[in-house]
């Protein structure tokens, strides 16, 4: 078992474009997406008709223009405001109406309206939200408004800058322990399928579960290596801090390496293709988990009848430990039954890929 | 709707005749029995090939039907626990208004803090609010109030939602104290006898989208993704299995010159993937109720330059490549990058500022301007002719790079 290891090992290191898959592309990916995925847009772009152009409006203006969130720039009063959004000049239009300063001195609510690109529906409701703080906020100064009876004061837990990076990098960590892993180690396994090379490994005195052992093991080691480098990127680069107890994360770690690479085995013993493994594993290691993982979206927002399904992908588990690691700090508590979960899924590809191991041998 | 999905339907047609028309006239032109029966033999091969013609259709529409439905930013249902501190009537029309909004499922009432924080980071509830026991005081006697909010901000996007949830939701709640005769702020007011200025009232309208569907944004920018991947991986399996059984020297002894072999090469496979591209949008229009309100010329144009860019970067890769494995695992090194940086899944916008000028090389992203700007703002060439200008460019250049590329590999 332990020659099989080496075997393995010293096929993958001198494969340069193995190489390049198990360590290059996984922190490539994670550079990438890592820092690309976000849906809260800042800077927005918004432009402004002021049609009452009174010290009133001004300050309005002024009051958006000084929040972060927007990009304030005039629009003609004499075009469509429609067409800002049209044309993809402003996320929204602010459209300030004649008598704006006297209703505000005589004391009678003044109407203002915002116009919103509802193309993107989320950056529509933040901008949205956005904008009724900073016309709240322009109440309170002018004195006129008053001071709401009931007010909230909001505490962002866990993550308090609300960074974005954050949460999608340790989210992409994991897709890429889920992708790399078990392409290599499908690759692997249908390599000697397809080459019959197995047919050598029968003959051989070494077992079924030994040989493939040996391969998950060599596999598992491989997604270490790319593990370390993955953590140290997310350590420098991403900014993230272990929040609580590291032991259940590492606990999970190994079980999830186990995993991937009993998964990659047994598809590979499955398929002696490479192309078709590789297909399959795509479609378990990356579709599976970039749709029904909650890594870019909800989970919660999956619709009822396909939710359930989120409960078989392996990746879904060791995304909330993660996440729970690196930003929750929940601990034991918090996931100790999701890495039982892994351990199992791990087990059952494991047993899988074994039984089908030796069918093939009475077969061949 | 009858007469959209006429128009779609003369679009559609409008659409399948200009490309035959060109390429009757092109026939014409040459008329050379050599390109007739190159045309011939790439279509049958194509066809006959049960394998890539299953590849071009099926997972494309599966992947959109599925992305599309579970994917989705909306902030609904979050979980939310509450302490009430006060029990009173005010704390719990407070309670009730939370409940009713529609964005919160309320879990339960926690008897303290500690276990409302508990659950929170235990992921069972998304967020919490305190109520504190002095509100009803407060609020009687017009002195501003103010409620804890907790919040599981992981996740930014759900979190800035939720805030903006919570604070339509108080003022609300606030208006109602107000027409219930408490109003601190008038109070105040009244006591230091300043004269009350107007506020500015804001209504946002929602342009475009009323109902706020987050999916068409999801769909739009997915269809490029699509297209484009679709073209790529057809044409790279093509040339691969064409090398992969020698059949590349045998074309090159026929009658048919270099220009005309490529041409067949080219053109069969772009009309075949017309065909997933066409099902594409009609399932975005049908399915999804994309509604398509601007140029659909545009969008056909653009869909076909997206194909075009597909078929030119698979060729590419494909002379590049020894096997089909290595075709299929160089495309691990192309579509990562491309996707990221494609504002097909997020906002563009969204991405650090030194990333987006990169947006600006992917043609998946101005694919994207085009189809969100055509279908959903109802724009047109006017407004979209700077993306759609850059698909064209990428789409010459891919093209010529496969070309000269495939001619190397002829000679």
């Amino acid at each position: 078992m332990r020659a099989q290891l080496r075997k393995e090992l010293a096929q993958v290191l001198r494969d340069r474009l193995a190489l390049a898959l198990a360590l290059l592309l996984p922190l490539l990916q994670l550079l990438l997406m890592g820092n690309a995925l976000s849906l809260i847009v800042r800077d927005l772009p918004l432009v402004v008709q002021d049609l009452d152009s009174s010290p009133a409006s001004r300050r309005l203006i002024d009051g958006f223009r000084g929040s972060l969130t927007f990009r304030v720039a005039p629009w003609p009063t004499d075009r469509q405001p429609e067409a800002a959004l049209t044309a993809g000049v402003a996320r929204g239009v602010l459209i300030i109406p004649d008598g704006f300063h006297r209703s505000v001195l005589r004391g009678v609510d003044a109407p203002v309206q915002i116009l919103v690109d509802g193309a993107d529906g989320n950056t529509a409701r933040l901008l949205a939200g956005y904008a009724g703080r900073v016309t709240a906020a322009f109440n309170v100064e002018q004195g006129a408004a008053v001071q709401p009876p009931v007010s909230a004061e909001v505490r962002f837990w866990y993550n308090p800058e609300r960074s974005s990076k954050k949460f999608y990098g340790p989210g992409i960590f994991v897709m890429g322990l889920s992708m790399f892993p078990p392409l290599l180690a499908a690759l692997g396994m249908s390599r000697e399928g397809e080459r019959k090379t197995i047919l050598q490994v029968y003959v051989s005195n070494i077992s079924a579960a030994e040989f493939l052992l040996g391969k998950v093991l060599a596999f598992m080691i491989v997604a270490f290596g790319q593990c370390l480098l993955m953590l140290a990127t997310l350590f420098i680069a991403f900014d993230v801090r272990l929040a609580g107890d590291p032991v259940p994360f590492l606990i999970a770690t190994v079980l999830y390496a186990f995993c991937t690479a009993s998964f990659g085995s047994m598809i590979g013993a499955a398929i002696p293709s490479q192309v078709a493994a590789m297909q399959a594993v795509m479609m378990g290691g990356f579709l599976l988990v970039f749709m029904l993982s909650g890594l870019i979206f909800p989970l919660a927002n999956i619709p009822d009848g396909l939710r359930w399904l989120s409960n078989l992908v392996w990746a879904r588990y060791y995304i909330e430990i993660v996440r729970d690691a690196f930003l929750q700090g929940g601990g034991w508590s918090a996931v100790w039954y999701k890495v039982l979960i892994i351990g199992g899924i791990g087990g059952v590809f494991f047993g899988l890929g074994w039984r089908r191991l030796r069918r093939m041998q009475l077969e061949h | 709707m009858g007469s959209r999905v006429l128009g779609f339907g003369l679009g559609f047609v409008m659409w399948a005749l200009g490309f035959v028309s060109e390429e009757i006239s092109v026939l014409r032109r040459w008329l050379s029995p050599a390109l007739r029966a190159a045309f011939v033999k790439e279509v049958g091969q194509i066809r006959r090939d049960r394998q890539v013609v299953r590849a071009m259709i099926i997972p494309p529409l599966l992947q959109l039907l599925l992305f599309g439905t579970v994917m989705s930013p909306a902030v609904t249902d979050l979980k939310l626990g509450i302490v009430d501190g006060s029990r009173t009537p005010v704390s719990r029309d407070l309670i009730a208004a939370l409940a009713e909004s529609g964005s919160f499922r309320l879990q339960g009432i926690y008897p303290s803090a500690n276990e409302l924080g508990t659950d929170i980071s235990d992921g069972l509830l998304d967020a919490g609010i305190v109520i504190p026991s002095d509100l009803p005081r407060d609020v009687g006697r017009g002195r501003p109030a103010r409620i804890q909010v907790l919040l599981n901000a992981m996740n930014a996007n759900t979190a800035a939602v939720s805030e903006g949830y919570i604070e339509g939701i108080l003022q609300g709640f606030n208006r109602s104290l107000a027409a219930g005769g408490v109003d601190a702020g008038v109070r105040q007011v009244a006591a230091t006898g300043a004269p009350r200025r107007g506020r500015a009232v804001l209504h946002p309208a929602y342009l475009f989208n009323p109902g706020m569907v987050t999916t068409w944004f999801l769909v739009t920018g997915l269809l490029g993704q699509l297209l484009l991947m679709n073209g790529m991986i057809t044409s790279s399996a093509t040339m691969v299995r064409e090398r992969e059984a020698g059949t590349l020297e045998q074309l090159l002894m026929t009658p048919a010159r270099t220009s005309e072999i490529i041409i067949a090469k080219i053109v069969p496979p772009f009309l075949l993937l017309g065909i997933p591209g066409l099902i594409a949008l009609a399932v975005l229009r049908f399915y999804f109720q994309v509604p398509f309100r601007g140029s659909f010329t545009l969008l056909a144009v653009a869909s076909a330059a997206c194909v075009f860019c597909g078929i030119g970067l698979g060729t590419v890769v494909a002379t590049l490549t020894k096997s089909a494995q290595q075709a299929q695992l160089s495309s691990f090194f192309i579509f990562p990058p491309m996707i990221a940086l494609s504002g097909a899944l997020t906002p563009a916008e969204a991405m650090p500022a030194w990333m987006q000028p990169w947006a600006i090389v992917n043609p998946i992203y101005h694919f994207g301007e085009i189809s969100r700007g055509a279908l959903i703002r109802g724009g047109g060439f006017p407004e979209l002719w700077p993306n759609l200008a850059a698909l064209l460019i990428f789409a010459l250049v891919l093209m010529s790079v496969s070309v000269w590329r495939f001619r190397q590999q002829l000679t």
